[in-house]
């Protein structure tokens, strides 16, 4: 919304329930069935008949599909459909990479009623069970032996089972076990202009994702990594990119790098999640040599509109968010020490988003963090201490189950 | 009251907007807005801000104990939030009104605030807060200053992942078509004090 404005264009929000201004803001507002995205194509066409659309912006893995749907649909800048599928599907995309020689792990998909011991007997060690389309690796557990397997598949099978996660359809009916790939991850923001990947950013995740469960901590930026490693990285996902047919707007790829090089874990077609973008400040070189800056949001607007985009690199500074962990299962009473922790030095927001009374799940069932921090510095080492430090200052008093 | 035990939390909202929230009351009298430097003259905490080296300030608002600052520059929060505190906690320790009370009548040429104050309130009690009714929202008029409202919401509505969805697309579409003479409309809300949004906030 802000990007918008700050572009001076006119904005359409879509959303699949009604807004209670839908009917006082015809141009403003739409309701979609982003379910369905051929129905929501259908709808949008109908809506711009009315209200000419230049544009369309996918925000999630979701609607990331159903952009794709429009923009065919209306002939406006986009992702072929079955490209942002493939990209939403964990199974198809790992399909579409593998085949066409891009690093992935060794996987396999299966079926929600197949038998965990047998699965187990033939599973490669150490290995991670996935579901196919959730995000924020709701469901992904790491399983070291047979053992841990049979537990990790039991568990899955109740998260995909939940009514949320089953509505969904077929593919909550299946999973991916694939071999763990160990080393260091680091997530690539990037943005696709006629299939040409250009990367906007890469964060390194200084903590180690080692399972068994995978909650997010720190993204850190620029990345620490060697110019070698960091341009292998960009190639990977640039292949990746190719791999799966896509060829404009925002992506957002989560790799990992170890003594064989980058190994694509999975990209999406769309841009790091709302909070996060935070962390990202551009500078736009207009044609006329006069620099401003802008967001990661605003970048993909330009792009969506096709408006001009000349020269964007990342600010100088050192950047970084943590994405607070979940501190227990139970209902969130109160956070302490806010003040606190904004008092950090180089720390810039300190953003609260559950609210009182809201039930905090753990990780692998949950997938919401309570809140994020923001810190910019020097060097990413700095930032990395300051979202440390601010971290230590908050307590969670959460009225345990 | 020492300044070390005046509280003062800054939220930022984004690059160019931040609240910070004051354990004293700074003005009892309803919002006070300033959209530039001249404004300010005659309200010390609102001077003291505009005069932030750096800063590049474009707007504050003050009211109860919530001062919000709009500035245009890429300086970081932290630095400009320091200075923000200084001037607040300098009001504060110095006994004096922060911000003299809205000029009972205004300028020649300036846009009737009273007036338009209730255009505004006839939209809100028939139209807008009827609308967010139907999620359990809330939307209080605080008031109207230099053609620009400024309002908080409530209930469903504070915290909620879609409030600057309903405020953009809705409360400022609905104004501009009822009340076309209003500039822009700013949120004072403490969205991280909402206990029942109707939507939650962003996953990451």
């Amino acid at each position: 919304m802000e990007a918008a404005r700050r572009l001076g264009v006119a904005l359409t929000v879509a959303s699949e329930q009604p807004s209670t201004f839908a009917g006082a803001n015809p141009a403003g507002l739409i309701t979609l069935d982003l379910s369905h995205p051929d129905h929501a194509a259908d709808q949008a066409r109908a809506f711009a008949r009315v209200h000419p659309v230049h544009g369309v912006v996918g925000v999630d893995d979701d609607t990331a599909v159903v952009a794709a749907a429009i923009a065919a649909a209306l002939g406006v800048r986009g992702n072929a459909i079955a490209a942002a599928h493939a990209a939403r599907d964990k199974y198809e995309q790992r399909t579409l990479l593998a085949a066409a020689g891009v690093p992935v792990p060794r996987f396999a998909r299966h079926r929600l009623e197949e038998d965990p011991h047998l699965l187990a007997a033939r599973a490669p060690y150490p290995c991670v069970l996935k579901p196919l389309r959730l995000s924020a690796s709701r469901g992904v557990i790491r399983a070291d032996t047979p053992a841990t397997f049979v537990t990790a598949f039991e568990r899955l099978r109740r998260i995909l089972t939940e009514p949320d996660v089953a509505a969904c359809g077929e593919p909550a009916r299946r999973l991916l076990v694939e071999e763990f790939v160990p080393g260091g991850e680091h997530a690539l923001e990037g943005l696709l202009v006629d299939g040409e990947l250009r990367m906007l950013a890469l964060f390194d995740k200084p903590d180690p994702l080692d399972g068994p469960y995978f909650e997010e901590t720190i993204y850190l930026t620029p990345s620490r990594l060697a110019g070698d490693a960091q341009r292998a990285i960009a190639d990977c996902a640039q292949r990746a990119a190719t791999a799966l047919g896509l060829t404009e707007g925002p992506v957002h790829a989560e790799l990992r790098h170890n003594a064989r090089g980058p190994w694509l874990i999975e990209l999406a077609a769309r841009p790091i999640g709302g909070r996060c973008s935070g962390a990202l400040r551009f500078v736009i070189r207009d044609a006329g040599g006069e620099m401003r800056d802008a967001s990661l949001e605003e970048i993909v607007i330009r792009h969506a509109l096709g408006m001009e985009l000349p020269n964007v690199e990342r600010e100088r500074q050192a950047s970084g968010v943590m994405m607070i962990p979940v501190p227990g299962a139970g209902v969130l009473r109160e956070v302490r020490g806010v003040g606190e922790a904004r008092a950090v030095p180089l720390v810039e927001e300190v953003a609260i988003t559950a609210h009182p009374g809201q039930v905090l799940v753990p990780w692998p069932e949950g997938s919401r963090y309570p809140g994020f921090l923001f810190a910019r510095g020097d060097t990413p080492e700095a930032v990395d201490a300051a979202l440390r430090a601010a971290y230590r200052r908050l307590e969670f008093v959460i009225d345990a189950d | 009251m020492t300044p070390a035990e005046i509280r003062i939390t800054a939220e930022p909202i984004d690059t160019g907007r931040c609240k910070f929230l004051v354990s004293e009351a700074l003005h009892a009298g309803g919002a006070r807005r300033f959209a530039s430097a001249d404004e300010a003259t005659g309200s010390p905490l609102a001077e003291a801000i505009f005069a932030i080296p750096g800063a590049d300030v474009a707007e504050v608002i003050v009211s109860g104990n919530l001062v919000t600052v709009v500035k245009r520059s890429t300086a970081a929060w932290p630095v400009v939030g320091k200075a923000v505190g200084q001037a607040i906690r300098a009001v504060l320790a110095a006994g004096q009104p922060a911000v003299a009370s809205k000029p009972a009548a205004p300028p020649a040429g300036a846009p009737d605030d009273d007036a338009l104050y209730e255009r505004v309130a006839s939209v809100f009690d028939h139209e807008v807060n009827p609308m967010v009714a139907r999620h359990g929202g809330r939307v209080e008029l605080i008031d109207v200053q230099d053609a620009v409202v400024m309002v908080r919401m409530a209930g469903g509505c504070q915290g909620c992942g879609m409030a600057d969805v309903t405020l953009r697309q809705g409360i400022e579409a609905m104004l501009h078509e009822h009340v076309p003479e209003v500039k822009g409309v700013v949120d004072i809300t403490d969205h991280t004090a909402g206990s029942n949004p109707y939507f939650a906030a962003a996953k990451k």
